[in-house]
Formats: structure tokens, C-alpha cells, sequence
């Protein structure tokens, strides 16, 4: 996931001790073996849509997989996204199999430098070989090649060193493909390749620990999943946890958010739009239920505050009487209801759901301030959209109207502090009005 | 789909997003109601559903089904509309005109509620932009309706 | 039904003859009249005093009147004065009337008036025109009458909307005379009323469009409809100049349900739909590939462009320097001085946002060869030309229509590039169908003509009385008429309307215009450069005035002292306000207020204001405005009043809260959430003094901008201790008050 960039400026400042760590190239399954050249562009294709790969490596604007996507490294500057294109000089179109599969699953360059893992590779770590073979055949022979060297990062020296990563990978990097649990369903086993592997839902969803890992990499960890806050979205748990989880949606309301981007109970925004936009939507019914699945299995985090809601409409505070309800009745109400119902699945209700009721609100100031980007689904546009109202609103009056709504209808999300909104106006921009589509070929 | 509109029914064979602006204005042919902004920021579009008003440029349609909407062009048959309407009328509101549907639709919706609003109630219900600056005699308008 | 197959919806055709149809009315207008027809074969301009009832005005059996008039409605209730100004004369109710704007065409030129609304000057050129117009129809009347009644016209009398015969009780509708009347010879010089008698010129007559503007009867360009019309949204290029390199899914595109045929046209996509918010979805959903420019050009957006860099670059642009007043030697009084004053301001782009976006509805009739179109436009005589320059087709096989616009202030001029006609004409043409082209507000913000950027440095030397010895002003900003193709090399009079020739006494006074030149098509906004340059020169008055340790009332006083009106205005709205208190004082309800005072001269009228504004949390709190507007003589006092306070709610609403800024050579905000406006319930109360001194008319439409907003900025400098000079004031905190 391109968000997981907290990781380096941790991470960049611990190895500026000069921890040595192994340079080695590892060995791949594929070491020495040919591909094979039967693997079909749809096969291939899927696999990138299941890896999310064009998120990243497609530049908005730019040609497909041709990489230069800048990521914000805090404190230290920004990477760029790679070319992945079969590019022979440029991109990975001479690269062997066994090269491919060490920068996905391992982290590692072809030149042996060690990647950043703003690169999912510890996620991408279980997929198997098949899976990476047919990412391999896509990238190296079905995606046109585009001639685009790399753009160095502007980490300045001696922080982009990247050998110390290798020590980082050890600890945290998983060393084998996902095994199946043999006691659970051929749909949970699915479900859980999928989430931990190629989906690397993780990324963003589960807490990271002191070196900015992700605290689990599977649900033997309750920490898995649980939530966590990243570049300024707090992405919720998908565990059974009441309200701020998964635990009031079914199986079928997992897969109408994957599959359409909207249910009952919301619609995507921030991150997930774009896991949406370019990922989620082309998967199978049948990998969604099996995700669905998976996710329903896990219980509730111990780490996370039990959130049981009650919807009460006498929490209505009367505008006369509050700030924010005064803010609400006058900029949100129109869409999402007096009675914070919204229209769902056009528009999202407000009452009950995770960002009002998170303990982090960094989801819904940056919804508030920014807006929401556009939901294309199938190619076509979503109709309604969230404004921006970061030139309308002070941060005051944000922090006024998100603890009413956080306190409303049931809502126990907790005041909102206007520091917290100034530092997020200052650190991120308005959604664009525009529709994205990142074409994959 | 089921439409009831300014009392009358429609069938409809239409997507469950459309727009229920777009739907009064292209299936109906009810021109009263404005596109302004489509984003729920100008009010022009605004229209009753069940007596209260509601932008219907962010109004999929399928939320509608089975509810009563009523547009501009409808407004005086119903008794708080018409009192609203001759307000209007009476205190010359109307500039260019084009969010007055809006406004009166608005105010509708207000005094459909409470015939005697306080200013937050007034200042809650009446956010649509007006690019003439038409406030000044909504203002009066809406007093005097009050006071009546 | 279908997607595919539009339904035939039921809103009336607009056209003129569309709407009288089946009232029976004796129409005198154009298809009736032979004249007419030769008029438009031959081009032959009208005699000077036109025949008011050959297609000007429309007399029906009803006893209700249609006149095509010069100009568009927009709400500025033009449509309301120009019955008052024609039913004086003509001795009709003005509610009777029926006005819409009249076709390009020589047959409807009234002598005197212009065909472009604007400049605050329609009711004021066709104060005697029209006047003339109605009395001239009285006359034919009471003329054709007298044929009938077989009596002498001196008999004759007429009382609203008939000529009676007193003596013999004896009365005949005008709509029965009117056919008669219209063959009659245009009479040289009517007699006019003389004002005393006016029963309509003067009085608060009620809006003609009220009740319908009321009940969403009026129909605006967005509401035409035609016979197999189909509907299109476009994609417009991110900046100026971008050209279409090649379409990535337009199969999928045109597979979408509804959706007829998608088309690249000039710096755009479309789509043409059976619905608009299909074909709208569809061209958002289009993926483009955007050329750059082939070559630069005046209006090529460059990728670079931002307003932080032109504004920074702006505070020491030099030249080209333009003068446009050079009075005494204000650059030897300020070298020697003692003491000067000096400060820079500045203003954004501002967008029209009005509500109505821009539409065309065009229908290109392939086997006739003629194209009949509907647009909003405020100079239909100068679209007609343009369509035709861009069409290739004969002006004389256009049919242009104006119909009543959503709003436009300033919006619908010929600015380049934005109005939709060339790509409605473009899709009717591909289609072979009429076509109604809609311009989503997001589109709309792309293509704005916004006001322009504007900068003003300002010098002055203060004496030791504390009076200022002189004044040199640098308007920086860009040219409006260069960017509406006028080619100019000398000062932009809208680039320093407000700063020079101001009615302030200065002994030494020079006022330069540095047209530093951006990349973008600018346009007129209400009241065009009094929007920004009033601002800054009653802001800098104030300072000059506390440099001084003058108070800024006295400082006005002192520097009109010549001009009765000046000060009689000064007086009154002294008076009005209750008497002149600067503060800050603490008001009844605990908050602390200050006032502020501004004069301003817009449009040949003169104004005097004062306003009253509190800060809570910062932000500014306006709450009341007193203005005196005296425009010489007016036709109606309700409208005057309107309109001066929507002009101060737009003049609110650039000082509080607008701005539109580009960053990457793109407009930052493409839609109202990005682009506020001043909200509804910030409004303050604008109090309406009027002064008919019997000075040449002025204008009124504009003239409310300038006032509140600069007298509200300084007020907001007296109670916060800080002077704003850098608008909105949206982007500053405010201290609570001194």
C-alpha cells in the first residue's frame, strides 16, 4: 500500500545507528526456472486487480504501470512509484521470474537493493507461486512497454540507505506463501489469502507497532485487522467489533461495499475509494464471499473500546442551542438526514458508523475538509458526491458540526479538537471533482 | 418505479441513482425546479418530499418511491405554498428569478412546519444562494408571513 | 419506454410565436408585417422614429401588450421600467405588458437605446426613448380611431388601454385599433406627459415577472425545449489552449444506457444523450488525452500559472504603464514630503457564479440552410455577428433568441471562449437534431470570464493640516477590453474606474495602469472595476485620513467641499444611520461594533454608505448598511432599492468570502463547495436612501457593489486595529476590537 511511509522515518532514523544486515539476494522458488508462457492476459490481469498494483504504479495521467507516483515520506521527502511495464531497458521486461518474484514477495531489487515497503511486501510475502507467475506473465509480456527510468527518491543521503531494510524484512516479512488452515472452509482459506495476501488489507487496517510494522499479519493476533490511522484516515476494523467494525454487517452488505463501493451502511471514501475504484470492484462474487467470510470469522479486538450503539433521536440537539447542530441543520442535513439516516446506498448515513463513533476522527475531519473523490463503478461515475468544506468552514466551526455528529443519534465518537482539524487542513488537499480511471492497459 | 408528483402518479422506467431533479425536469418536463450546482450547495433544486424540503439534485430517485413530492409548479395549491407564493408576490423578492423556486419551496417547508418560526429556525431552513442578494426581501417576506 | 426515446416533455416550445399561440392575438409583429420582412432582406435601417407597432410593440384583443424590448432581463427589472417608461405614454397599465428582449434585427432598433445590457445604462438611454415610443403608439392610435369614429382626433382621449370619445361616450379597445393604427405614418414629434402627471414613472410599480419569477413560470435558456432535442454535456480541456490527442474509452461511453454519440470538439469532449444527466455522466466518465497547445497564444493557459506567483510578481510588475491621470505633480509633492502614507492591496479572480449555468439550444436546419438558437447573452446584435463569424452561416439565416437570464452580471458578454454556442452549433450540425447543450457548474467554473486580479499601490503625502498633498496610485491588473479583443495601448478606463477622476479634491494626483497580463480570459462583473478599485481607494482614504488624524467623515467632507450633492448625500446618510459614530462602542446586545464610511461614484451615479460590523471568532459580522444612492431621477424606487441591496449582498460577498485561485495553471475551485459565496444568514440589513437631485440619470443595476463592501472594510479596520488589504477577509483572523 503506497500509505505505509511512516515505516521510513522511523525506520531510516534507527538504521542511521548502522545496524548491519545481510545484502544477500534470497533465493525464490523460481530460481533458475523458466516462466511459463501459458498463462493468459485475464489471469494476469486479475491478479493485478486482486495486488492493486495500478494504484501505485500508474501516475494520474501517466501511462499504465509506467510509475512515478510520489509518495510523501514523512520527514524526508518523497519516493516514486516504479515502471513495471515490459520495458526492457526501463521497466521489468528483462527481468526473470525469479527477479519478479523477489521484489514482490521478498522486497528485494534486482540489483539487490532492498525496496521500501511502501511496497505491501510483507502482505504480498503469501501469495503463491502461481499467483506471482501470473502477475509475472502480465507485467513482462501483456502490459505495453513504456520507456520511463525511474525517478530517484529525494530522500537526501545518509537516510536513503536501504540496506538495513534487510534486518527490518527478517523480523516482520513473512518467508513462506499463505498455508491453509486445514480445519476451517475452502472459503475461509480463500477469504484469508486474499485479505492477508494479494488484498493486503492489513496494510492500512491493522495497527503498526514501534517500527512501524503492522502489528499482526494474521488473525492469530487480535490486533489484526483492528483498525489503524494512516496519512490521515483512520481505517476502521474489520473485525467483529460492534458499530466501529464489522460485527451489524452480514456477508452480503461486505460484498455489496466491495462490489458496488456502497451498502446499507456506507459508502468508500478516502483509501478505499481508490481499493475500490481500481481493486475490489473487478474481484469475483465469489473471492468477495470468501473475504466476507474470512472477515466475519474474526471476533471482536480486545484492543478496541467496546462501541454498542443505540440509535436515539433524542440526541438531536436543537440548532439554537448548539454550534455544531446549527452547522449540521444548515451544511450536512440536506444529504444526510435531520435524522442522520442519509440515503443509503446513495448516501451514507452518519448515524452508527465507524467514523462517527471511532476514537479517531481523522477519517471524518478529512472527509469534511476535503470531500470525497468520485466512486466510478464499472466504468461509470457515482452521481452524488460529498462537498469540500475546507473554504467554507473555519476549523472551529469542523470541529463544531463533527462533535454534534459525533455525539448524535447515538454516536459516541467524542469531541473533535480544532488543532486536530488545522494540522489535517495543513497536511492534506481537496478530493478532486474529477473522474479518475486508471486504465490497466 | 412509482413517482407521485404535485399529486399525480408516474411509472417510470428509469436507474434507481437518477437524479430526482433530472427526473422532474427531463421525464415531467417540470422546468420550475433549477439545476444550479448538482452538489446540494445552491438549493436551487430544492422541492417538498413528504412536506419537507429536500435538494433534489442529490435525491436519487429510488429514495423517493412512494413519497409525495410536491415542485414549484404545484407550490398554491397547497394553502401554506400559497400564502408564501403571494408573500413573494407582495414583497417583489424575486430578481432574476432563478433560485426563487428554491426560496419559496424553502419557506414552504419552513411554515409547513411552524407557522411561527423563530431566526434560527428561518436562518436553518432558508441557506439557498441567491446571486441577485435577494435576503433582504425573503427577510421581509418571511416576517410578514409570520405576522399574519 | 426506452432510455433511447425521449419522452416529449411537457414543457412548451419557447418560442415567441409558440407562446402567443392560440391567443388570438392581433399581432402586429414581424410575420405580419411586409415592411419588416424587407427591412431584414435588405439590412435597411429603420427611419429615426420607428413605427412602435410594426414589431415593437404588440397590442392583443386582451388589452395586453407584448414589447420586444432593446434589452435582456436578468433581473435587474429593466423589463418592469421599460413598461413603465412605454405604458406612461402609451396610457397602459405597465402591468398589461408582456417584455421580452427583442430580436437582432433593424426592425426592433429604437433610436438612442444600445443593444448590449450593461454598463448600468439601460433604463437611463431609453428614459426618453422609450417614452417617445409609447407616445408615438398613442398618437397612431388615437389617430386610427378617429378614422373609425369618423371624428376629429382633437376629440379624442384615452384612459389605460383604450381611445374614448368623451362627448359621445364612445370607446375602442387598442388591440382593436392596432391594426389599423400600424399603417399609419409615424408622427414626427408626440406630445409627452410632463412629470407632474406621471401616474407610473417614479412610483414603486410592482415587477411585471414577480408573481410568475415566483411560481417557476418564467422560462430561462436551461428550460427550452424542441421537437427531437436531445441533450449534451461537455468535458472542457483542464486549461485554455489543450486540445483533444485521443480518446481512451469512448466504445464504453457509447455504450452507456442513453447516451447518442460522443464528439471531440474544440478544447472539449461531448456527449449528446437522451438525457442530460445521462450525457453528463458519460462525458465525466469519457477519458481524454489532452494536447498542449500547438503554439502560444494570448489565452493559452500555461501549466506554470498560479495566482500566489502573479500576485507576487504583480507587488513590482512595472510596465507597460499606462496614465490615466496626471493632475499637478503628485511625483514632486511625494519626493519631498515628510510624511507618506503607502500601502498595496489586493483582490482575487472572482467568478459570476451565477445561478443559471450557461446552455445553448441549437437547431441547424440542414436543407434550409438556417439555424434558429436559444442563449443567454447580453449583446444579442453582437452573438449574431459571432455565430456567424463562427458558423460560417449568413447572419440573416440565424434566428437568435435572448430569453430572460438566471442571473448574469457581467457573465454573458463576449468574452473568448466562454459561451457554449460554437459547440451546440458544432452538435446540431453532427446530429442533424436540435440540440440543448448544458454546461455543469463544474464545466462553468472552467470557463468563467472571471473578474480580474487587481492589485492597487498606493502613495500618498500627508500635510500638516493632515490633509493629503498628493496621491499617486499604481493599478495593477490586467486589461478587460484587451481581453475582449480590443487591441489597447493606453490605460484600461475599467482597470482604474474608481481611482482616477474620483470626486476628491486632490491638488496633485497621478494614477498609472500596469497592465501585467495573465493567462486567463477576464470579464466584467457587476460594476467591473468599482469592484475592486473602490475598495482600495476608500480603504486608503481611511488610512490617509487616520494619518492625518482627520476623522474619515470629516476627511470626506472636506475633500467634496465643493459639490452640494456630495455632501447633501454625506448628510443623509449621516442621518440615516442615526448620526455618525465611529466607535468601537459596545452595542445593546454586548457586542463591541464599529462603523465605516465610503463614497463611491459608479455608473454616473453617486453614493454615500456606512455600515456596521462586530467580529466574533474572528470573523467579520456585518449588521447593518445605510446607503444613499442618488442617481439623478429614477423610474421606480422598489427597484432602486433592490438593486442596491443586491449589489451590497455581492460587494458582502467578495470582501467576506470569494475568491477563485489557480494553482498548475487550473482554477482551484470548480464548484460552489470550493468557491463560497457569502452565506444566506450573514446578510445584513441594507437600509435604501435615494436622492433624485435632478443631476443626468445614472445608472442603478451596479451601483450598490462598492459601497457596503469598502465602508464594511473599514469599519472592520477601525474595530480590529488591523486594515484589510488583501481580500477575502475569509483568509484572516480578526482581533475582537480594540
Amino acid at each position: 500500500m503506497k500509505t505505509a511511509l511512516r515505516v521510513f522515518a522511523i525506520l531510516c532514523l534507527l538504521i542511521a545507528a548502522g545496524v548491519w544486515v545481510a545484502t544477500r539476494t534470497p533465493s525464490s522458488p523460481f530460481d533458475g526456472r523458466p516462466a511459463s508462457a501459458e498463462i493468459s492476459i485475464e489471469k494476469g490481469a486479475y491478479a493485478a486487480r486482486l495486488a492493486d498494483c495500478v494504484a501505485c504504479h500508474t501516475a494520474e495521467g501517466g501511462a499504465p504501470f509506467a510509475g512515478g507516483l510520489a509518495m510523501a515520506v514523512p520527514m524526508l521527502g518523497a519516493i516514486y512509484s516504479t515502471n513495471i511495464t515490459s520495458d526492457k531497458l526501463t521497466g521489468v521486461g528483462d527481468w526473470t521470474l525469479a527477479e519478479f518474484d523477489n521484489a514482490v514477495r521478498r522486497g528485494v531489487g534486482r540489483d539487490g537493493r532492498r525496496l521500501y515497503p511502501a511496497m505491501p511486501y510483507p502482505s504480498y510475502a503469501k501469495m503463491d507461486d502461481a499467483e506471482v507467475e501470473q502477475l509475472y506473465a502480465y507485467f513482462t509480456r501483456h502490459v505495453d512497454p513504456v520507456a520511463a527510468p525511474n525517478r530517484p527518491s529525494e530522500i537526501p543521503a545518509p537516510m536513503n540507505t536501504r540496506w538495513p531494510l534487510a534486518f527490518w524484512n527478517a523480523v516482520f516479512s513473512p518467508d513462506k506463501p499463505y498455508t491453509p488452515d486445514t480445519s476451517k472452509s475452502d472459503a475461509w482459506n480463500r477469504g484469508a489469502y486474499l485479505v492477508q495476501g494479494p488484498g493486503h488489507c492489513g496494510s492500512c487496517h491493522t495497527p503498526r507497532g514501534v517500527a512501524m510494522q503492522e502489528q499482526s499479519l494474521d488473525e492469530s493476533s487480535d490486533a489484526y485487522l483492528s483498525g489503524a490511522l494512516l496519512d490521515g484516515w483512520y481505517a476502521p476494523s474489520l473485525r467483529g467489533d460492534p458499530g466501529i467494525g464489522l460485527a451489524d454487517w452480514s456477508e452480503d452488505d461486505i460484498v455489496a461495499y466491495l462490489r458496488d463501493g456502497r451498502n446499507r451502511h456506507g459508502v468508500v471514501f478516502g483509501s478505499m475509494l481508490e481499493a475500490f475504484n481500481n481493486s475490489t470492484q473487478f474481484m469475483t462474487d465469489a473471492d468477495l464471499s470468501a473475504m466476507a467470510v474470512y472477515l466475519k470469522s474474526l471476533g471482536p479486538s480486545s484492543q478496541n473500546r467496546r462501541t454498542i450503539v443505540t440509535y436515539d433521536r433524542a440526541d438531536i440537539l436543537r440548532p439554537a442551542d448548539d454550534a455544531g447542530a446549527w452547522i449540521y441543520a444548515t451544511r450536512c442535513a440536506t444529504c444526510h438526514g435531520a435524522d442522520g439516516k442519509g440515503r443509503a446506498p446513495s448516501i451514507p448515513p452518519l448515524a452508527g458508523v465507524s467514523s462517527m463513533l471511532a476514537d479517531s476522527p481523522e477519517s471524518a475531519i478529512n472527509v469534511t475538509l476535503n470531500g470525497g473523490g468520485r466512486l466510478v463503478k464499472g466504468g461509470l461515475p457515482d452521481l452524488y458526491r460529498m462537498p469540500q468544506m475546507r473554504a467554507s468552514l473555519t476549523d472551529a466551526e469542523i470541529a463544531q458540526v463533527l462533535t454534534y455528529a459525533r455525539g448524535a443519534w447515538g454516536n459516541t465518537g467524542g469531541a473533535v479538537d480544532p488543532k486536530k482539524v488545522r494540522e489535517l487542513r495543513n497536511t492534506t488537499d481537496p478530493a478532486s471533482s474529477e473522474v479518475i480511471i486508471l486504465q490497466m492497459r | 418505479m412509482k413517482l407521485i408528483v404535485n399529486g399525480e402518479q408516474h411509472e417510470l422506467d428509469i436507474e434507481q441513482d437518477a437524479p430526482l431533479l433530472w427526473v422532474i425536469r427531463e421525464e415531467l418536463g417540470l422546468t420550475g425546479t433549477k439545476y444550479g450546482c448538482g452538489l446540494a450547495q445552491c438549493g436551487a433544486c430544492t422541492v417538498l418530499v413528504d412536506g419537507m424540503a429536500v435538494r433534489s439534485c442529490v435525491t436519487p430517485v429510488s429514495s423517493v418511491d412512494g413519497a409525495s413530492i410536491t415542485t414549484i409548479e404545484a407550490v398554491e395549491q397547497d394553502e401554506v405554498g400559497a400564502r408564501v407564493v403571494e408573500a413573494w408576490v407582495r414583497h417583489q423578492v424575486p430578481q432574476c428569478g432563478y433560485c426563487q423556486s428554491g426560496q419559496v419551496m424553502a419557506a414552504t417547508a419552513l411554515f409547513k412546519q411552524n407557522m411561527n418560526p423563530d431566526e434560527t429556525d428561518v436562518q436553518v431552513a432558508m441557506t439557498n444562494y441567491c446571486r441577485c442578494g435577494t435576503y433582504n426581501a425573503i427577510s421581509e417576506a418571511i416576517a410578514s408571513i409570520k405576522e399574519a | 419506454m426506452t432510455g433511447h426515446q425521449p419522452l416529449q416533455p411537457r414543457a412548451l416550445v419557447m418560442s415567441r410565436r409558440g407562446l402567443l399561440g392560440g391567443m388570438g392575438a392581433l399581432a402586429l409583429g414581424v410575420a405580419l408585417s411586409p415592411r419588416i420582412s424587407l427591412a431584414q432582406a435588405t439590412g435597411q435601417a429603420p427611419a429615426d422614429t420607428p413605427n412602435p407597432l410594426e414589431a415593437i410593440l404588440e397590442l392583443r384583443p386582451d388589452g395586453t401588450v407584448f414589447l420586444q424590448m432593446p434589452y435582456v432581463e436578468g433581473g435587474q427589472a429593466t423589463s418592469t421600467a421599460m413598461a413603465q417608461l412605454v405604458g406612461e405614454e402609451l396610457d397602459l397599465d405597465p402591468a398589461m405588458f408582456t417584455v421580452e428582449c427583442a430580436p437582432p434585427l433593424p426592425a426592433y432598433v429604437v433610436p438612442g437605446t444600445r443593444r448590449t445590457t450593461g454598463g448600468s445604462s439601460s433604463v437611463r438611454r431609453s428614459y426618453m426613448p422609450m417614452r417617445k415610443l409609447g407616445a408615438t403608439a398613442r398618437a397612431m392610435l388615437i389617430q386610427a380611431a378617429a378614422a373609425r369614429l369618423a371624428v376629429p382626433g382633437a376629440e379624442l382621449a384615452t384612459e389605460p388601454g383604450r381611445v374614448i370619445h368623451p362627448s359621445s361616450g364612445r370607446s375602442l379597445g387598442y388591440g382593436e385599433l392596432a391594426r389599423a393604427a400600424a399603417e399609419l405614418p409615424v408622427p414626427a414629434t408626440p406630445e409627452l406627459r410632463s412629470p407632474e402627471q406621471f401616474r407610473w414613472i417614479g412610483k414603486p410599480v410592482a415587477r411585471i415577472d414577480g408573481r410568475d419569477k415566483s411560481t417557476g413560470r418564467t422560462r430561462y435558456s436551461i428550460d427550452v425545449s424542441m421537437e427531437g432535442m436531445l441533450l449534451a454535456s461537455v468535458k472542457h480541456a483542464p486549461r485554455l489552449g489543450m486540445q483533444v490527442r485521443r480518446l481512451l474509452n469512448e466504445d464504453a461511453v457509447r455504450a452507456m444506457r442513453g447516451v447518442h454519440s460522443v464528439h471531440a470538439l474544440a478544447g472539449c469532449v461531448a456527449v449528446v444523450a437522451d438525457r442530460w444527466w445521462r450525457a453528463n455522466r458519460a462525458v465525466e466518465a469519457l477519458q481524454v488525452e489532452w494536447s498542449e497547445a500547438a503554439e502560444p497564444g494570448r489565452f493559452v493557459m500555461r501549466a506554470d500559472f498560479s495566482t500566489a506567483k502573479a500576485r507576487e510578481e504583480m507587488r513590482t510588475a512595472d510596465g507597460p504603464r499606462y496614465n490615466a491621470e496626471d493632475i499637478g505633480d503628485a511625483e514632486g509633492v511625494l519626493a519631498a514630503a515628510d510624511k507618506v502614507v503607502e500601502a498595496v492591496y489586493d483582490v482575487p479572480f472572482v467568478s459570476h457564479a451565477q445561478i443559471e449555468p450557461p446552455s445553448a439550444t441549437a437547431s441547424w436546419n440542414d436543407a434550409e440552410g438556417t439555424l434558429e438558437i436559444w442563449l443567454p447573452n447580453q449583446a444579442p446584435d453582437r452573438f449574431i455577428k459571432m455565430i456567424s463569424d463562427a458558423s460560417g452561416i449568413d447572419p440573416s439565416k440565424i434566428t437568435l433568441h435572448s430569453p430572460t437570464l438566471g442571473g448574469f452580471f457581467g457573465r454573458h458578454f463576449v468574452y473568448p471562449h466562454s459561451s457554449p454556442f460554437p459547440q451546440a452549433v458544432a452538435l446540431t450540425r453532427a446530429v442533424g437534431r436540435p440540440v440543448k447543450l448544458i454546461w455543469s457548474r463544474e464545466q462553468e467554473f472552467l470557463r468563467d470570464a472571471p473578474r480580474p486580479l487587481g492589485m492597487a499601490r498606493m502613495r500618498a503625502s500627508i500635510g500638516a493640516d493632515g490633509m493629503p498633498t498628493a496621491l499617486k496610485i499604481e493599478a495593477v491588473c490586467d486589461s478587460l477590453v484587451a481581453s475582449m479583443g480590443a487591441a489597447r495601448e493606453a490605460a484600461d478606463p475599467t482597470a482604474v474606474e474608481g481611482l482616477a477622476e474620483r470626486v476628491y479634491q486632490f491638488k496633485n494626483r497621478k494614477v498609472d495602469h500596469i497592465a501585467y497580463r495573465y493567462p486567463v480570459v477576464v470579464g466584467a462583473l457587476r460594476s467591473v472595476g468599482h469592484s475592486l478599485n473602490d475598495f482600495f481607494m476608500e480603504s486608503f482614504v481611511d488610512e490617509m485620513a487616520d494619518a492625518g488624524g482627520i476623522d474619515p467623515l470629516e476627511w470626506r467632507r472636506r475633500m467634496v467641499s465643493d459639490s452640494a450633492r456630495h455632501l447633501a448625500l454625506l448628510d443623509h446618510v449621516v442621518e440615516m444611520s442615526g448620526g455618525w459614530r465611529r466607535g468601537p462602542y459596545t452595542a445593546g446586545d454586548g457586542t463591541k461594533r464599529a462603523r465605516g464610511i465610503a463614497m463611491a461614484s459608479p455608473f454616473g451615479s453617486e453614493t454615500a454608505t456606512i455600515a456596521e460590523v462586530s467580529i466574533r471568532d474572528g470573523e467579520v459580522q456585518v449588521h447593518d448598511i445605510w446607503t444613499v444612492i442618488d442617481p439623478g431621477r429614477i423610474v421606480n424606487p422598489t427597484s432602486v432599492r433592490m438593486q442596491m441591496q443586491g449589489g451590497t449582498a455581492l460587494g458582502l460577498s467578495l470582501l467576506l468570502s470569494e475568491g477563485l485561485e489557480f494553482e498548475h495553471g487550473k482554477a482551484v475551485a470548480r464548484n460552489y463547495d470550493g468557491y463560497p459565496m457569502m452565506a444566506p444568514y450573514r446578510m445584513p440589513r441594507v437600509h435604501v436612501g435615494i436622492i433624485e437631485s435632478g443631476a443626468e440619470m445614472g445608472g442603478v443595476g451596479e451601483i450598490g457593489v462598492p459601497g457596503g463592501m469598502s465602508a464594511a472594510a473599514n469599519a472592520v479596520a477601525r474595530l480590529s486595529g488591523e486594515r484589510p488589504r488583501s481580500l477575502p477577509l475569509s483568509k484572516t483572523r480578526f482581533a475582537a476590537g480594540a
